[in-house]
């Protein structure tokens, strides 16, 4: 674990921690993929079951 | 950057069969299955002060919810006050723990956004862990959700927290801040399905899902009557020297593009002020300015100020061009939330849909429409609301949000890699290093431990470990630390008169 820690110490500070999006380095990136069609998407929203909003209830908090 | 940061997020909470009632112990019962190491139990409440008030006076109780304070009433729970609120304190320096039957994961205290958007998800991780441990202990479906709001009026926060001078005078800080928080939700917001205040029917879709919560343009309270500015005096530094913005209006990230623009922005505004600029404009009703802009996502934002009407965008652009004008140039995060905030600003006036990949609300508006076109629905149908919860859900298998991270749609900025490291290690840069060392190495002797002290037993006697003035870079502290062969000389380190005269060289920058 502490060498882990001693990794991250002496980890070189980026000098260009975040770039523009879509770009290279440690900034913002987008997946190199081609953006797939939305039925993975609608699959993925149709298994979400309609009723859990109205179950969903929450003591207020700050 | 440099600045002391965190952020702190109240996770709603769902376990399968149990209600509101049951929801503190649930809460106690998920924390109690952390499977990470923390010294547990030992937080030092001594230090807090949430009813001082920036304004210089202490109010003698803060507002509760009415209908939160029946269920506590009808529903008392057996625990003492440690054991419900069940206080963890990570080997990353962050505090997990239950506020008010929410699991809450405050970030250690970062200085560079990279680094805080890495702790923010790594608390995700963590929160995730925890809530698989529990689901295995107890048989039953336990969720976690990384909003605001239940959709039926009950609302727990997200706040961030910026470390100030105190030189900066509260009038000037409050009046500069008010109109910057009231407008931000543009870029900042999480979206919401529906309005929770007031029913209005023709409102089906909003930016923000904490605008409905909005009583007051400022005051103390968190609980209820939530204000645009939170004037809570609690720096977790020296008092005389700091002040801390606690900001309690915003939304839940889950897309990091949002929450580093959210933070970034509002940094680079509080070194406007500390630079001595201020906006010199005031918005006529900053509540009913933020509901009417969040309920009008495709509106014009218009704002009324003692200047004149204008829009929220060209009212940001106020705030951004000074900071152009001030701050181009100084470091490489600093000129990328400039160009960003610009780049989003001009997206938000000529076409907002492409922010779709970097924007909450925009993202989730995109999914919710897609949904009710392939289905045949309305935007103001039932099953929206259940969307819109799913969004926030932060198990990668099932959360909406995750859906698009995983198909490639939405901007990331952090990386797995740091990620994981963030989970188990707090930056090295700040007093959070300090904490999570004496987490990693000497979790027995950790007596107490807070933001700005922690109490350590070594050996014959109690040690007090001031934090309250390490607010610069201590890099090369930590690296000192980590180096200390056993406890006293760790303690001797800390106790050393030259620990704090020797910040980082960029710290003095």
């Amino acid at each position: 674990m502490m060498t882990r820690a001693e990794e991250r110490v002496r980890r070189p500070v980026p000098t260009e921690p975040l770039t523009r999006p879509g770009g290279d380095g440690d900034g913002p990136s987008k997946p190199d993929v081609k953006r797939p069609d939305t039925n993975e998407l609608l699959k993925r929203m149709r298994r979400i079951d309609p009723e859990q909003a109205r179950r969903y209830r929450q003591r207020s908090g700050q | 950057m440099n600045r002391l940061l965190g952020i702190e997020t109240e996770y709603g909470l769902y376990v399968e069969g149990r209600g509101v009632a049951e929801q503190v112990m649930e809460a106690v019962g998920l924390l109690r299955s952390c499977p990470f190491p923390a010294v547990k139990g030992c937080w030092d409440y001594r230090l807090e002060d949430p009813r001082r008030d920036m304004r210089g006076f202490r109010v003698e109780h803060l507002a509760v919810d009415p209908n939160d304070a029946q269920i506590e009433r009808e529903h008392p729970i057996s625990l003492s006050e440690r054991e419900a609120r069940c206080d963890h304190v990570l080997t990353n320096g962050a505090r997990l723990y239950n506020d008010h039957a929410h699991p809450e994961y405050a970030t250690p205290e970062c200085r560079r956004l990279m680094d805080l958007i890495a702790h923010d998800k790594a608390g995700e991780r963590i929160l995730l862990a925890c809530a698989r441990a529990y689901q295995e202990k107890i048989g039953a479906t336990v969720k976690l959700y990384k909003n605001n709001t239940d959709y039926h009026g009950s609302s727990y926060g997200t706040h961030e927290s910026y470390l100030l001078k105190r030189e900066v005078n509260f009038d000037v800080l409050a009046s500069t801040m008010t109109p910057f928080l009231t407008t931000r939700q543009i870029y900042a917001g999480a979206g919401k399905v529906g309005v929770e205040v007031n029913p209005n029917p023709r409102v089906p879709y909003q930016i923000s899902q904490r605008a409905d919560f909005y009583m007051d343009t400022m005051n103390v309270e968190t609980l209820y009557r939530r204000p645009i500015f939170n004037t809570r005096d609690e720096p977790h530094a020296r008092m005389r020297e700091y002040r801390r913005l606690h900001v309690i209006c915003g939304d839940a990230n889950m897309s990091e593009y949002a929450t580093t623009l959210k933070v970034g922005t509002t940094t680079l505004v509080l070194d406007l002020l500390e630079d001595g600029w201020t906006v010199n404009l005031f918005i006529v009703d900053p509540v009913r300015t933020a509901q009417s802009i969040s309920r009008d996502p495709d509106g014009k934002w218009l704002v009324e100020t003692d200047k004149g009407v204008m829009s929220a965008i060209d009212l940001q652009r106020r705030y951004l061009q000074a900071a152009q004008q001030r701050f181009a140039g100084r470091d490489a995060e600093t000129d990328w939330v400039l160009r960003e905030w610009e780049t989003v600003l001009n997206l938000l006036e000529t076409d907002p849909e492409l922010l779709g990949d970097r924007l909450d609300w925009i993202a989730k508006r995109q999914l919710l429409s897609l949904f009710a076109e392939s289905e045949g629905v309305s935007l103001d149908d039932p099953a929206m609301i259940a969307l819109d919860l799913a969004y926030h859900d932060i198990d990668p298998a099932e959360g909406l949000y995750h859906a698009l991270v995983e198909q490639g749609r939405m901007q990331t900025l952090t990386s797995e890699e740091a990620v994981q490291q963030a989970i188990q290690h707090p930056p090295a840069d700040t007093r959070a290093a300090i904490r999570g060392l004496c987490v990693q190495r000497y979790p027995s002797q950790v007596e107490s431990v807070n933001w700005e002290r922690i109490i350590l037993n070594s050996g014959e006697q109690s040690v007090r470990i001031d934090l309250s003035q390490l607010t610069g870079d201590i890099r090369d502290l930590t690296r000192r630390l980590m180096a200390a062969s056993d406890i006293t000389e760790f303690v001797n380190l800390l106790q050393s008169p030259r620990r704090a005269s020797e910040p980082h060289k960029e710290a003095q920058q």
